[in-house]
């Protein structure tokens, strides 16, 4: 009871109430700096030397009422049942979703209300429960004396209102401050539906991710962060490449870039207008039109199909805008722009120096990582262009291997019957150039 | 609104000892809610990690702040270093709080 309302009491009427508590106020209060806050009304309580209680100010009493009301709300609102109990357990609050409980279930699961004590409710629990009850105030204990800071424990028992199971969880004082501790009751069904709807949601999420990038098995997407991915998603068109089709020549504006999924492109030199040299082979761990990225709009070379397969393009203006707007997509572009700057001057160096069969080797390495099969069709006409030697040199070589029985190669089939052998037979420039990513190696 | 016991003079605003204070609050009530905030700041702003601040809740514990002389709420008291100086109210005036506890800034001045 505060001095307000003893005062109040004793006095016939509110206002004279009032007079006598302001009096009280002046003859405790009496420095100078004390009186000066207490009418600037900065003061939020006196302390009675006779009683050695502290007194609330009225203005003070008005705001923490309403807060204590915010708090008590605030409680009742918590699905989860509470209680708190005081040092030697007797309840002295409950919120709403426990008292809810109780009523329910007729006091058992110790479902006790607020006067009650909680140790002597586990003694007098059923025998259905009496071994969870007991272990409860064994943990109980322990939180009051200190020892234990949380105690928790799977409960189940039977009731009138039916069968239920839920999670006892006593949390000791969080201070010294309040020497009360925290006893929540969860409804483990709920519990349960709330976890399993979580995963559900989880689920659905990556499987629409997966969803969204089974058709595009080009690397360079995969890699690319949800987000990132999704603002290009609209954009990506599906085609068909087919072998022989030219996507780019040198000095034409490149009005695609394209991300192959399982066909394989050869970026060639052209040399005097008609001779070309393979600088470059792009498969699903790449894409062709990777300059833009660099800031060039025109191509620098032939962009010229090898094996038919599917691939998705974007306009190059709408890939732009993604570029700028995306560091994860940058970032991506410039990790496969340096890769592929590594691959041109690698085929630079081991067209120089390597004989025709290294070479041979590494090209048929490259091209079945790119495909993902170990089977395609190629005609010596065109290892020869792509390997920038004669016809005759192609024969010789593709024998050489097919006598190592490393290939097997048929009127124009080429079928790889030893990947480690043919890895052995390349030159060392196949071990710069070849994908990283393990999984474009398994095919 | 202050009193203040500071024996110190103006001078550098260095700060090379740790200021240990109490202040006493009534629970949740609205100045001690900003008192707190208000010597929160100074301390954050002026004394960095050099200080040590008890919080003595005079609901809980009525008796401790009797013993040590204070009979209202909020009220902070400087303990060390040099003279014990105390200061009354939601401490919302900073440059009386900052003389209180011998930091003499220019803008305490």
């Amino acid at each position: 009871m505060t001095l307000d309302a003893q005062l109040a009491a004793r006095s016939p009427s509110k206002s004279e109430a009032a007079a006598a508590f302001q009096t009280w106020i002046r003859r405790v209060v009496t420095g100078a700096a004390e009186l000066r806050a207490l009418d600037d009304g900065q003061l939020d309580a006196i302390i009675d030397p006779a009683t050695g209680n502290a007194i609330m100010l009225p203005a003070a009493q008005v705001v923490l009422h309403g807060s204590r009301r915010i708090v008590r709300n605030a409680f009742d609102a918590l699905p989860s049942g509470i209680c708190v109990l005081d040092p030697t357990g007797t309840v002295v609050m409950t919120n709403r979703a426990w008292r809810a409980f109780a009523v329910a279930r007729a006091g058992a699961g110790l479902g006790i209300g607020e006067g009650g004590n909680f140790l002597v409710a586990c003694r007098n629990a059923d025998a259905g429960e009496r071994v969870h009850a007991l272990a409860v105030a064994v943990g109980l204990r322990r939180v009051l004396d200190g020892s234990l800071s949380q105690f928790r424990r799977d409960y189940a028992c039977r009731s009138p209102g039916g069968n239920c199971a839920f999670t006892l969880i006593i949390t000791g004082p969080a201070n010294n401050a309040s020497p009360h501790v925290i006893v929540t009751r969860e409804n483990v069904r709920e519990r349960k539906q709330t976890r399993a709807s979580h995963g559900r949601g989880r689920a659905r999420r990556n499987r629409i991710v997966t969803l969204a990038r089974a058709g595009t098995p080009n690397r360079l997407l995969a890699s690319l962060p949800a987000r990132d991915y999704a603002r290009l998603r609209g954009s990506l068109e599906p085609v068909t490449l087919t072998y022989g089709e030219i996507l780019f020549e040198p000095g034409q504006p490149m009005r695609h870039v394209y991300f192959p999924s399982d066909c394989v492109v050869s970026l060639l030199t052209i040399v005097e207008g008609h001779r070309a040299l393979e600088v470059g082979l792009v498969g699903r761990e790449g894409m062709v039109g990777s300059r833009l990225a660099l800031g060039s709009t025109q191509s620098s070379v032939r962009a010229l199909v090898q094996g038919t397969g599917a691939a998705v393009r974007i306009a190059s203006a709408r890939f732009l805008r993604a570029f700028r707007e995306s560091p994860a997509l940058q970032r991506t572009m410039l990790r496969f722009a340096d890769t592929l700057m590594t691959q041109v001057s690698q085929t630079a160096v081991c067209n120089c120096f390597h004989v025709v069969e290294e070479r041979l080797a590494r090209w048929l390495l490259m091209t079945r990582e790119r495909l993902q099969t170990s089977e395609f069709h190629l005609t010596h006409e065109f290892l020869a262009d792509m390997l920038g030697v004669r016809r005759v040199g192609v024969t010789t070589a593709a024998s050489s291997l097919q006598r190592q029985k490393l290939i097997r190669y048929q009127r124009g089939n080429i079928r790889i019957l030893d990947q480690r052998g043919l890895e052995a037979a390349a030159c060392a420039c196949y071990q710069q150039v070849r994908i990283k990513d393990p999984d474009a190696r398994s095919a | 609104m202050a009193r203040k016991n500071s024996g110190k003079g103006a001078g550098a605003p260095q700060v090379t000892t740790v200021v240990v204070m109490r202040l006493y609050i009534a629970g949740s009530a609205p100045n001690s809610v900003k008192a707190i905030a208000n010597l929160q700041a100074i301390c954050d702003q002026h004394l960095k990690n050099s200080y040590r601040l008890e919080l003595i809740d005079v609901c809980e514990y009525p008796q401790r702040a009797l013993a040590d002389g204070v009979l209202v709420t909020p009220s902070l008291t400087k303990v060390s270093p040099g003279r014990t100086a105390n200061i009354i109210g939601n401490l919302s005036d900073t440059g009386s709080v900052m003389a209180a506890l011998g930091l003499h800034t220019r803008a305490a001045e």
